[in-house]
């Protein structure tokens, strides 16, 4: 018996052809769907339901814990742990550890907000079942493609084809399951 | 729009993906070359003699160690700005041309933290200013302005590395997809990480790098005013002032926007990327220069006005730095930093490729010398008399900052050969809403 394909996909010339048909799978019942394109189609992925509202959250709670252990840190070492006085003047400083306390919380949410991004996209992830697809390179140029995915509850191979054929597309093709 | 998305994604990929690249690449990067290897014998020298082979002595305690390593912090500070400054002003998605501001602030910060690691003396114990658990049981000295350096130039740099390699991803895909060569197949294939293009993808990716490159502009700013507090908090009678950082801040910017207008200009005419890095990016560069040298203009004033108001000491200290045996780089700095650049008044000035080259390596000279001045003038006349002297740099400092001008040179020819210098993806959406509109 043969694996259940990774999906069926189809290739379209532009933008808006791609975004008509994710309407007309959505209109058709179809939920599990990925499209594929060579720059950011926002409104795309608005209709695709994708909320990336959890990137400024990342941003935030990092810089607030690197903040707060940057001045802990700095606090502890120079007026508990090795407490040096210079010139008589305050232990804990507060003014003196603002300047590396804003760096450091820059420091984490950067870091976090861009290690965080390949953790939320899987990569890196260098074999995907979608590279099988004859022509999906030129997804990163100058095609669009959509894939109907073969875990979706409504998926059946030769009506998915079928009904991705009927939405004018450069062609249609299957997409084997990785091994 | 099909056929021109092709057309953008050829222009732009067939530079790293072409098998020749002409005779001037070769030759600039072996010139280059020549410095970097200059650059590692001043280093190997610097570390088995010590400082001694440089010209500091007291009073100069800093030199040409200091000078470049504010120099190259300018500029890695303006070029961030810059590319800050491209992704907060559109609301679409045009910010391809901050693709090469990025590098340039990268491989400029990596020159500038060369300078404070070998000018400690003994640069292999560089780490000590890490707070890490030493057997000495001592902790570094958090109120001394030397450590938040290095948290800044740690930042900076790992922020902006990190920011421009997520930058390039999709990119890179693109030149995997194109490679005609198997090992070029590979290597990009690698360093994309797999990227495939998915629309989810691209929503993440686009929300967390606009998200960082704006987070950049308060750390530059900050790490701007970090040097600056290094010469305020000191008790030189010049440099014991408030208004440090602000000056360090405004000239640090103008010198940096003016490098990425000299970098953007040569590369629009080395590469034929005009199309990319059209007469408004550039006209908005030039704009940006003019009113930072404006900004440096008051704030030269500024100094004159607060000398005159200070106390006997630190107002001689001034005018010594301007009339003194160091007026020379004073003067010259006000005529390469701030009326040079007010040919960027007239348009046609701001879009000539020559007037860019001009007026980029005038500011760059003219607050190089500004950074003398304030060293070096500032130094001089010190609260010791019988110490008062002159100082000029030796061969091996010289060398060394030749051999970071020669690893900046080359790392921004390699990354011009190997990847795209516009962003591909960007000019690839604009060119469909252009079509579409």
């Amino acid at each position: 018996m043969t694996r259940a394909p990774h999906g069926v996909m189809a290739e379209f010339k532009t933008p808006d052809a791609l975004l008509a048909a994710v309407r007309a799978a959505k209109r058709a019942g179809y939920t599990r769907l990925d499209a594929y394109s060579p720059f950011p189609l926002p409104d795309l992925a608005g209709e695709l339901g994708v909320r990336t509202t959890v990137v400024p959250w990342i941003a935030f709670v990092a810089g607030l814990i690197g903040a707060g252990l940057q001045y802990t840190a700095q606090y502890w070492m120079n007026a508990v742990d090795y407490p040096l006085n210079v010139g008589g003047r305050p232990l804990d400083s507060w003014p003196a550890f603002i300047p590396a306390t804003l760096i450091v919380a820059i420091l984490w949410a950067g870091a976090a907000t861009l290690i965080g991004l390949l953790l939320i996209l899987r990569l890196p992830r260098l074999h995907h079942p979608v590279f099988a697809v004859h022509g999906f390179e030129r997804a990163s140029n100058d095609r669009f493609f959509l894939c109907i995915l073969g875990d979706d509850p409504l998926f059946e191979d030769g009506e998915t084809r079928g009904f991705l054929e009927a939405q004018s597309p450069m062609m249609v093709r299957e997409v084997p399951a990785c091994g | 729009m099909s056929s021109e998305a092709q057309a953008v994604t050829n222009t732009v990929a067939d530079v790293p993906l072409s098998r020749r690249f002409g005779w001037i690449w070769w030759v600039a990067l072996l010139a280059s070359g020549a410095l970097v290897l200059l650059l590692g014998y001043t280093l190997i020298s610097v570390a088995i003699l010590g400082v001694g082979v440089w010209g500091v002595n007291i009073p100069f305690v800093w030199g040409f160690d200091l000078i470049n390593y504010a120099w190259w912090i300018g500029i890695a500070n303006g070029a961030s700005l810059f590319a800050a400054i491209l992704v907060l002003r559109r609301h679409d998605l045009r910010t391809a041309v901050n693709r090469f501001a990025e590098g340039v602030a990268f491989f400029a910060v990596i020159c500038a933290g060369i300078f404070p690691i070998v000018h400690l003396g003994r640069p292999w114990l560089f780490y000590w200013v890490f707070p890490y658990p030493a057997t000495f049981q001592v902790w570094p000295q958090f109120r001394s302005t030397l450590t938040w350096d290095f948290w800044a130039i740690s930042t900076h740099a790992i922020v902006t590395s990190l920011l421009w390699y997520v930058g390039l991803i999709p990119d890179l895909a693109t030149l995997r997809d194109r490679a005609r060569t198997r090992a070029g197949k590979r290597l990009y294939g690698v360093f994309a990480l797999g990227w495939r293009g998915s629309v989810r993808d691209w929503a993440y990716h686009q929300r967390a790098y606009r998200l960082v490159a704006i987070l950049v502009l308060p750390l530059i700013l900050i790490m701007q005013s970090t040097v600056a507090f290094e010469f305020a908090v000191t008790l030189v009678p010049d440099w014991h002032e408030t208004r440090q950082p602000l000056h360090f801040v405004a000239t640090g910017l103008a010198q940096g926007l003016s490098i990425v207008l000299l970098v953007a200009v040569l590369l629009r005419w080395g590469l034929r990327l005009g199309r990319y890095i059209d007469d408004e990016d550039v006209d908005l560069l030039g704009r940006l220069v003019l009113a930072s040298a404006l900004v440096s203009g008051y704030l030269y004033l500024d100094e004159i006005a607060s000398a005159l108001l200070a106390e006997p000491v630190p107002q001689e200290a001034t005018f010594n730095r301007i009339t003194g045996d160091y007026a020379g780089l004073y003067w010259t700095s006000i005529v390469y930093s701030i009326l040079i650049p007010q040919l960027l008044w007239l348009k046609a000035a701001r879009r000539s490729t020559v007037a860019g080259i001009f007026v980029g390596i005038s500011i760059g000279v003219g607050v190089w010398f500004d950074r003398f001045s304030i060293i070096v003038g500032g130094l001089q006349t010190d609260y010791l008399p019988s110490v008062w002297r002159t100082y000029a740099p030796t061969l091996p400092e010289t060398g060394l900052f030749l051999g970071t001008l020669g690893l900046f040179a080359a790392l921004l020819l390699l990354f011009v050969r190997f990847l795209p210098v516009v962003s591909m993806f960007e000019t690839r959406h604009d060119e469909h809403e252009e079509a579409s509109s």
